[in-house]
Parts: C-alpha cells; structure tokens; sequence
C-alpha cells in the first residue's frame, strides 16, 4: 500500500530532477563558452542561430542552445524560438535521469540506443564533447569519470577548481536575474 | 566491457550456399512479386554475373522485366531518379540489386522512391523517416566485404549540393540476402584481400567496440574465425568455391554484427582517409586496423584476447598467456596483412598507398573526429590521439 502511495511521489521527483538538471546543464554551457577557448573551438564552426536541444520524449524536459558569434553558446530555456536544427533525444525519461544522475555515460547512453539523435552527426559529436568538458569542469572527478568517455588526463586540479568556480558563479547569477525578472 | 542493455534485429532471409540463386523465383513469388528489376553495375555485368542470375529466373519462368547496369561507383540522387523512372515505366514490382556497396546502396534509394513515392530522394534523408514497408528487395552481393546485404543504412551523394545524405530504416533492410559463391568467384585477389579485410575489421570492431553485445559477439566471433581459415587459402586459389562461400558468409555475418554494435575508430579515421585521398574503403580498414587495435588495447585487453581463438585457432590460443594474448591478436592481424601483401601488395601503411601525403593527416584526423563511429569507440579520441594513430599508420 505504502509502496503504491510513494511510487508516484518517486517519479516525480524524477521528473523534477531531469528537469533541473537539463536547466543546470543550459545554464552552465551557456558560462562555460564564455569562459573556455576549447569549447569555443568546438562550437565556432556551427552556424550562427544554431538551435540544438536536447530533449525527453514526448513532451520534454527539454534545454535549448543557441549558437552565438564567437563560438558563444546561449541558453533558450526549454523551448527555442523555432525548431532545433539539432536534437538529442532521450528515449524515455527513465533513461534521462540514468545519464544526468551519472549512471550511465553519455557515450554508453548512446550505444544503448537510449537517445535519438536528429540532425547532422558532426555537430551532435561537437556539442557531446562540449558537454564531456562541462562535466569534466563542474563534477567532481569520481563523478565525473562516470559520465564522461575519459576523463582528461591534462586537466589539472587548480584549473578545475578555477574553472568550476568561474562556471558556477555564473550560472547562479543567471539564476538570480531570473528570480529577479520573475 | 559490460553490456547492460542491448538491442539486436536482423529480419533479413539469408540464402547462402551452392545453387542459392536458383532459389530466387520461389522467393519473389512467395513475396507475390513476379516483375522484378536488376540493379547492378557495368563491372559485374562484364564480369559475366548476371548470366547465372537472369538463368536461374528463366529456368523458373520467371521473367526479369528490366536492367540497369551503369551505377557508377560513388552513386548520386541523380541515378537514383533516373533508376525509378524505368522502374516505374516498365510497371517493376520488386527490386534485386547485385553488386557491391554502391549497387547496394543506390538500390535501397531506388526502393525508397517507387515505394513512396515521388522523386525528391534528398526528402527521406535521416533516421527514421520510413514508416512502412518497402517493396519486394533481394541483395546479391559480389564481393566479400560490405555487408551491405543485412544492413539498414544506405548513403547517396547530392552532387548539385555537393553533400553526401545519410538513409537509415529497418525498412532498408533487404527482404532477402543470397549468398552464392558463384557470384565472388572471378573477384580479382586485391579485391579479395581488401573486402575481406573489411569484414575482418566489421567483425574486430563489433567485438570490441561500446556497443558489442552477446548476439553481435557471436557473430562476430564466427566471421573472424571464417576469414582467418580462409583468406589465405582463397588467395592461394582463387577457383576455391568452398573458400569463396566461406567469405562470403563471413562477410554477412560480420554485415549482421556491425550493423547491431556499431564501429569505432578504424572506420572514423578510414572514412575520412577514404574521402580525402580516394582509396578503397577495404585498403583503409585493412592498413588503420592494427594501429586503431593498439591505441585502444588497455580498454579492449579481454575481448580482444579472446578473439585469438578466432584469429589463429586453439593451439596458439592455448599456448598464449593470458595476460598476452590481446597483443598476439594484433600480431596476427599485422601477419595476415604481410602475407596478404606478399600475395597482391595490399598497403599495410598509409605511406605503401602512394595515395596520402603526409601532409594530409591533419585533415584526415580533424574530419574523423566528425564522424559518427567515433562515438562507439572505447576511448575517447582527441584530435591529438587521431594524428598519432595516422603518424602510427603512416609507415
């Protein structure tokens, strides 16, 4: 009886975790392509106006990424202004939260056929690396070996730390203007 | 390397051994299809390939109501629609394409557009588009190396756009595959070494690459056993029939893998070379794969040790070390490639192809890093690691 009663309770706060995280994940991109070379390196040869999102079927969480002069990336919230030119598709929500609660990686995600990607393979290959160097940056590293392929031998700790800092300070400021335009 | 979800689906009917051909008008009439339509190329209508094809039918009373046979090497939009007019013109119902990647390909465009109609091919580009089953497809292949004949993806060039368009479906799978050694038996030994080869990396990627699972590891296993007995023998004795039909088979086998785990880095750094200096896909993979098989050696140790078994047979396996045998398997791989270049000078470096320059590799490597097999390869590759695999590779 019990179980019946917390079940529903668990999922949505599944539901409200992936959602979170997808804003977490936009937030942060949109910092870390102010903030990091490498990442701009990736992002400048997509279009400027690029859409990508990535996304949970049906009817979402969802994040989208607009491409910006300079490589720069922009975060849209869950819907863009038009259609994405790019979507990253999770198959079900169940398995969204496999990759954002760092079960899954998202190289193991894909080869387990738990997304669906629309779009031009190169540039979803791009924006996968981007977000391997998010996580690589935000997470703490024994959580960060489980989401990435890799994690990058040459990323020092005081980088890490800097970057993270860097990262995290402007994701809370756009949460802050946010609340205050709300 | 644990598998913790994986999905398999082959739905093709495969027809493989002697007189297999003489199969085909039972199969089109049991798919209620009796005007079907060839699709091939001028090299294997020279090469004699048709006659026992168009034979069989008649034999049946089963006329073939229409051939083409100028699909040129890197197919386009173009041919497709021009393929489909005649199709459409001689009331066609059913589609049997022999030949190699390119007849293959074109064919499985061809279907896409008599089934749904139309004559924009670019319009059902991408994933997915398909939503209902195509027309009666049978897929002779000529070569052992492609695996076209069970796979669900097709690529087709739009020369006035100058882009290449991806097809992926299940409905792109063929209805039915046959395998006959007749039809690779005049396969000219460099051919022969280099689509075999093909298959031989089809097979090790599938192996050992993220998305290998126990369907695809079985056959997997099973075309690299095939290959590794045969190969050579074939090379020694091209009339072998028995080896051809072994090939061949391994070739669908390591189509059937590959097309359900994936490949990895070979095929990313062998696409980009392939498009780059215009070399055989075979040539590619042949030369790219013992160097790709040691840069990823410490993630793919295990199953790559267990495909000694398959690569040099139980003696050797037996006699490895453990704790060796991952290293043996490149050994052996690279031992295949020196006989094989010994018997028609396959490349087993990108520098014996006299095609690439040196100065190319930074291209080939930035272009690789595009490509979507890069994903399912167990390391994760920098463009750094793809240039010093190339500069490995080089010679």
């Amino acid at each position: 009886m019990l179980a019946r009663r917390i079940k529903p309770v668990a999922l949505q706060a599944r539901k409200i975790y992936v959602k979170l995280m997808m804003e977490v994940v936009g937030r942060s991109l949109q910092a870390i392509s102010d903030l990091d070379p490498s990442i701009r390196e990736e992002t400048r040869v997509l279009p400027d106006g690029f859409l990508f999102e990535m996304t949970v079927m049906p009817h979402g969480p969802a994040l989208v990424m607009q491409k910006l002069p300079k490589g720069r990336l922009r975060y849209c919230g869950e819907k863009g202004p038009e259609a994405a030119d790019l979507s990253i598709r999770f198959k079900h929500i169940a398995h969204a939260f496999r990759v954002l609660s760092f079960q899954e990686k998202t190289s193991e995600a894909f080869a387990y056929d738990r997304m669906l990607v629309d779009g031009d393979i190169g540039y979803a290959l791009r924006m996968t690396r981007v977000l391997n160097r998010l996580e690589a940056f935000i997470l703490p590293k024994l959580l960060a070996e489980r989401a990435v392929k890799e994690y990058p031998g040459n990323l020092g700790l005081s980088e890490k730390l800097l970057q993270a800092a860097r990262i995290y300070l402007q994701v809370a400021s756009q949460f802050l203007a946010t609340v205050k335009l709300a | 390397m644990n598998t913790r979800y994986y999905e398999f689906f082959c739905p093709v009917k495969v027809i493989a051994g002697q007189a297999a051909l003489e199969h085909i008008p039972f199969e089109l009439s049991s798919r209620a299809a009796s005007r079907p339509m060839i699709i091939t190329d001028k090299g294997v209508r020279g090469a004699g390939l048709l006659e026992p094809v168009i034979s069989a039918c008649e034999e049946s009373d089963q006329e073939i109501v229409a051939i083409y046979d100028d699909v040129p090497p890197d197919s386009s939009t173009d041919v497709v629609r021009a393929i489909a007019a005649i199709y459409r013109q001689e009331k066609c119902d059913s589609i049997i394409a022999i030949g190699g990647g390119s007849a293959i390909d074109t064919a499985k465009a061809v279907n896409i557009l008599v089934s749904e109609g139309g004559d924009d091919i670019a319009a059902y580009a991408g994933a997915g588009v398909l939503k209902r089953p195509l027309k009666p497809f049978f897929v002779l292949p000529t070569t052992a190396g492609t695996g076209s004949e069970v796979t669900s993806v097709a690529v087709i060039a739009d020369t006035r756009k100058q882009v290449k368009l991806p097809y992926s479906s299940p409905f792109l799978l063929p209805d039915v595959a046959v395998i006959d050694p007749r039809m690779t038996l005049t396969l000219p030994p460099h051919i022969t070494a280099a689509t075999a080869m093909d298959a031989m990396t089809h097979a090790t990627e599938a192996f050992t690459c993220l998305q290998k699972n126990p369907l695809s590891d079985a056959y997997a296993a099973a075309a690299v056993r095939k290959i590794s007995d045969n190969l050579l023998k074939v090379m020694d004795n091209p009339k072998d029939s028995e080896g051809r039909l072994e090939l061949a088979q391994a070739s669908t086998m390591a189509g059937i893998a590959f097309s359900n785990s994936m490949v990895g880095l070979v095929h990313s750094l062998g696409h980009s070379v392939g498009a780059l200096c215009h070399l055989p896909h075979g040539v590619c993979m042949s030369l790219l794969l013992p160097y790709v098989l040691e840069f990823n050696l410490e993630r793919i140790r295990e199953p790559l040790g267990e495909l000694l078994l398959h690569l040099a047979g139980p003696d050797v396996y037996a006699l490895t070390p453990k704790a060796q045998r991952a290293e043996e398997s490149i050994a052996t791989i690279r031992k295949l490639r020196d006989e094989l270049h010994k018997r028609c000078n396959l490349p087993r470096t990108l520098k014996e192809t006299g095609k690439v320059e040196e100065s190319q590799l930074d291209r080939i490597a930035e272009m690789a890093l595009d490509d979507g097999s890069i994903m399912f390869n167990p390391r994760e590759v920098s463009l750094a690691d793809a240039r010093a695999v190339l500069q490995n590779a080089w010679g």
